[in-house]
């Protein structure tokens, strides 16, 4: 019941209240609206009072609207890391430094006898009311963080659901004292509006951020020259200011941006095991590669024959790729003749490794710029962008005993003569260049 | 005798093709960009050799995944083949060997029975639409440019909008600092002007 | 003219080219204007060309935390800081993309200093300094290509320097070996491998950044002094002063090119415009994929090469690169309309020949 009143009823009758209250005085008593300011009777602490309560209360305000009124914005901000974190930290700087500032007004207000003299009981009633509500919003920004993110889907929905004119308490129902007593605040003191000083908050002066700069010069001819001097600092003060605020705003959303990333770049990834596993497994095959690099040109340069494969693994259409002594790619295809054809297969024009397929020409392709090489010269096309033609590698079949049966080196004729029973059980070697 | 004739039997065996290029043809053709077998292989080269991630090189482990992959003919098999790679992988359990055998024909077809909605690599195109764009499937940062740079861009739009203000309020501060830093240091005889 | 003559005569010459006595606040700064003309925006490429070479080295030193330059490590590393590091893939992205943009404003830098005179007396050194510059540039390039070590980058650079060994056929009798023992020189093997990778590294990380220090001082130096060239014949409507109005303004260009190329980097893999194949580590042993080319900043050259006989590139970059070097002293008295046309003319050769030149070629080999 009572929750029904301080979360319906007094918001309305808060509303309305200030509403028709506030117009109605704005037309009878027009002159009789201001703050009364007393900065004539006393401006030192007023300076140390003001100026933070001011600040502070209107950075927590600015929050306050940007979540009421663009939630989404708001919310979608938030889920960028550190934003939240940023947000909280400078509501409650900003709520702190409102409370230090309305200390030292309620300090003014209650001990210089100045101020004392036009002090009414409303202005009294407002300044403690305004001291509690900041107290406790801070309150509940810390006990029951973190406030800019839960509030985009309990107090900005019940405040829409009051403007929509259809209230709906449930959003707030469950909240803590603490934060209804907060909420409750905020009705009293709109409720409180136009009755009291509060009435300034209704024309704050927006304009003089924007007003271009007043110059007060004496009529004198040294006033005038020390204006001179004067608008050169005031104008260069007020561009460093300027200057000042943007390098903040930059400073800040880079911090907010960049340094936790430039921090995790150098920490390095903490990757899950099952990544971190397949990273070293790659790594793994990597260095595996090489070692059998490594060792192929190792056998080259021990060995004066080397093992390619069985001479019944050769076919006369499709050639078998193997690395030649100098550690470049190499074709075996069967000849016509049934004796073996080795061919190197590094492409004379830029060195792309040549395709296998024999076609019906007896010619393989190089794929990269299309140069077809005969198998049996070498020979590329006419018009092809190779030039030279492929070389004839050496090779010899080795028989079940280690026994050479028949060798060839490229432009003579081959050694040794064999049946095709006895060629079908031979190794082909490469022979290693340079030898007889 | 037997030896050989176990060799021969084994090497024919060997030498039954395992790789399909009628779908390499089709996408190379189908999307102006020179794919190769890593498309679906575990190697660049295709599953015959001896290289890391063909038939040549596999441990008897590997070698039973092969053969499960290679019966899986019905879709659902959840096949964990070496020779593939994961997209590979997941053509064979969403079609079964079957279906993907009788596509050799019609290689534009796949496009429409892989589920429309699988992406492998989440770069935000789904895999049909790289498979037909000759763009790598599991690799999020190869695909078609403009369609990255929009999926990229939306993903990105809160961090490239903060740094758009981090610019422009330096460049603002920069400006400023300059200007005043000009006031300041001019020599007082041009200012007399004023 | 006798010694004392002939001394002074230097002495004059070189006081010209190098005008210390400007040297001071006031000359440098205060009182330094800019002429304000049509050409005016030609006055920002240098600038651009220098903000984009503090992007390559601020990601190519981050880069240098994670990269490894050995045959078996330099890919996966790549990889690891493209798809592991937090802000790998940015970072990486942003130096590839950088090194375009550097190259690109270069040029333009190039047509837009040659169109407006601006080497003219007694800018000659900047102009000099500047071609050391333009040759230093792509080296940045062709060195910076081979770290990553997958296809494209490998069979690239091979294709680049058998270009060298290509002129040994015109050579007489024993200086035919001369390029080829050259190249294998710079390769530190018989074939692009390890030694190649090794030294390409350090000449793209060391070699170059220190030689560029020393050459760019020497050219900022001297474009400060003498102040920004008039560019037009017609006397300047208008003059804007140096501080802090050109200055900001220069400033606020960098500012848009930072957006650009962050953006570029954040949302655009400088990759997916080639197929993939071209990026898959280098495997020596197997077969090469199509589409192996240089970078685009070389089309210019690469298919020329490919469309015409050797002899005749040979020929026609020498005289290019003595052209470009000796630029001020054959163009001292071409008036600026010349020149501009000339510009004009060079800058659609090179768009042309970037663009189209893919299809140029497939037009004429079929």
């Amino acid at each position: 019941m009572i929750d029904a009143f301080l979360f319906v009823g007094l918001p309305y009758i808060a509303i309305v209240t200030a509403l028709v209250a506030g117009f109605a005085r704005a037309r009878s008593n027009k002159y009789g609206l201001s703050a009364r300011s007393s900065q004539f009777l006393e401006d030192r602490q007023l300076l140390w009072g003001s100026a933070p309560w001011h600040i502070g209360v209107g950075i927590v305000l600015l929050g306050h609207l940007v979540a009421v009124c663009l939630p989404g914005v708001w919310a979608s901000l938030l889920t960028i890391p550190g934003a939240l974190l940023t947000i909280e930290t400078i509501g409650v700087a900003g709520s702190l430094l409102a409370i230090v500032g309305i200390t030292v007004l309620i300090v003014r207000r209650v001990t210089s006898a100045r101020v004392q003299a036009v002090t009414t009981i409303m202005d009294l009633v407002v300044v403690g009311l305004l001291l509690l509500q900041v107290i406790l919003g801070l309150m509940s920004a810390i006990n029951f963080r973190y406030g800019a993110a839960w509030s985009t889907g309990t107090v900005v929905p019940y405040f829409w659901s009051l403007v929509r004119l259809k209230p709906d308490m449930t959003y707030v129902a469950d909240f803590p004292m603490l934060f209804k007593l907060h909420i409750v605040g905020a009705w009293l003191i709109i409720l409180a509006l136009p009755f009291t000083r509060l009435m300034h908050v209704l024309y704050v002066p927006l304009g003089y951020l924007v007003r271009a700069p007043q110059l007060v010069i004496w009529s004198t001819t040294r006033r005038r020259q020390q204006a001179v001097v004067a608008q050169a600092q005031a104008e260069s003060r007020r561009e460093f200011i300027k200057g000042a605020a943007g390098g903040a705003v930059a400073a800040g959303l880079l911090a907010l941006g960049i340094s936790e990333k430039l921090f995790s770049f150098f920490k390095g990834p903490r990757a899950d095991l099952e990544a971190d596993s397949a990273l070293l497994a790659k790594k793994l095959q990597r260095l595996q590669q090489t070692a059998e690099e490594r060792e192929l040109e190792l056998e080259r340069q021990r060995k004066e024959m080397i093992l390619i494969g069985r001479y019944s693994e050769l076919t006369e259409n499709k050639g078998k790729y193997f690395t030649d002594y100098r550690m470049a790619p190499g074709l075996a295809f069967k000849g016509k003749d049934g004796l073996p054809l080795l061919i190197s297969a590094k492409c004379t024009h830029l060195g792309c490794t040549v395709g296998s397929e024999m076609d019906n020409q007896g010619r393989i392709l190089c794929p990269c710029h299309i140069s077809y090489f005969n198998v049996q010269t070498g020979e590329p096309n006419a018009g092809a962008p190779a030039k030279a033609p492929l070389a004839h590698l050496a090779w010899a079949l080795v028989d079940g005993d280690g026994k050479v049966v028949v060798s060839k080196q490229p432009f003579q004729p081959a050694q040794g003569t064999a049946d095709s029973a006895l060629l079908a059980q031979c190794n082909l070697y490469i022979t290693k260049p340079g030898l007889a | 005798m037997r030896a050989s004739l176990i060799f021969i039997i084994s090497f024919a065996a060997a030498t039954q093709v395992h790789a399909y290029p009628e779908f390499q043809k089709f996408v190379t053709a189908n999307s102006g960009r020179p794919v190769n077998c890593a498309l679906c292989h575990a190697n660049h080269d295709g599953p015959e050799g001896t290289a890391p991630g063909q038939i040549g090189r596999l441990t008897p482990v590997e070698q039973a995944e092969l053969g499960r992959a290679r019966a899986a003919l019905e879709a659902g098999a959840n096949v964990n083949s070496p020779i593939l790679n994961a997209f590979g992988n997941h053509i064979i359990d969403r079609l079964g060997k079957k279906k993907f055998l009788e596509l050799r024909v019609a290689p534009a077809e796949l496009a429409k029975l892989l589920p429309a909605d699988s992406d492998l690599d989440g770069d935000g195109i789904p895999d049909v639409q790289e498979y037909l764009e000759g763009t790598n499937p599991l690799d999020k940062n190869d695909g078609n440019p403009w369609r990255l740079f929009q999926n990229n861009f939306k993903r990105n739009f809160a961090q490239i909008m903060l740094t758009l203000a981090a610019t422009v309020a330096g460049l603002y501060a920069l400006r400023h600092f300059l200007r005043g830093f000009a006031i300041a240091t001019r020599s007082h005889d041009e200012s007399e002007e004023s | 003219m006798n010694l004392r003559e002939q001394f002074a005569k230097a002495q004059t010459y070189l006081a010209e080219r190098f005008p210390v006595e400007k040297m001071n606040y006031a000359s440098m700064v205060e009182k330094k204007e800019v002429p304000v003309h049509r050409l005016s925006w030609g006055y920002y490429m240098g600038g651009l060309a220098l903000f984009f070479f503090l992007v390559q080295l601020v990601t190519g030193l981050l880069l240098l935390f994670y990269y490894q330059p050995t045959v078996s490590d330099a890919h996966a590393s790549v990889e690891y800081i493209t798809n592991h590091v937090p802000g790998g893939a940015l970072i990486r992205n942003m130096h590839a993309w950088g090194s375009s943009l550097m190259i690109a404003t270069v040029l333009v830098h190039l047509l837009t200093a040659f169109a407006m005179k601006a080497f003219g007396k007694p800018r000659e050194v900047t102009w000099l300094t500047g071609v050391a510059l333009l040759g230093i540039v792509f080296g940045f390039g062709f060195t910076g290509y081979l770290l990553p070590w997958h296809q494209i980058a490998v069979n690239a650079t091979k294709v680049g320097l058998q270009s060298i060994e290509m002129v040994g056929q015109y050579l007489p009798g024993a200086l035919a070996r001369w390029p080829t023992a050259i190249k294998e020189a710079i390769q530190g093997e018989a074939s692009v491998g390890q030694a190649t990778l090794s030294r390409f590294f350090a000449i793209h990380v060391i070699v170059l950044p220190l030689t560029v220090f020393a050459v760019l001082a020497g050219h900022v130096i001297s474009v400060q002094l003498h102040g920004m060239s008039r560019g037009v014949d017609e006397p300047p409507k208008r003059m804007e002063k140096f501080f802090p109005t050109f200055f900001m303004k220069d400033l606020e260009v960098w500012g848009v090119a930072f957006m650009v190329l962050f953006i570029l980097g954040m949302c655009l893999p400088f990759e997916s415009f080639s197929a993939y194949p071209l990026f898959e580590p280098f495997d020596p042993k197997g077969s090469t994929p199509d589409g192996v080319k240089p970078e685009w900043y070389f089309y210019f050259v690469y298919y020329p090469l490919e469309l015409l006989p050797f002899w005749v590139i040979l020929i026609a970059q020498h005289v290019a690169i003595a052209v470009l070097a000796l630029t001020p002293w054959i163009f001292r008295n071409t008036s600026r309309r010349t020149l501009r046309v000339l510009a004009v003319a060079a800058a659609l050769y090179l768009i042309i020949m970037t663009v189209f030149g893919g299809t140029i070629y497939k037009l004429f080999k079929g």
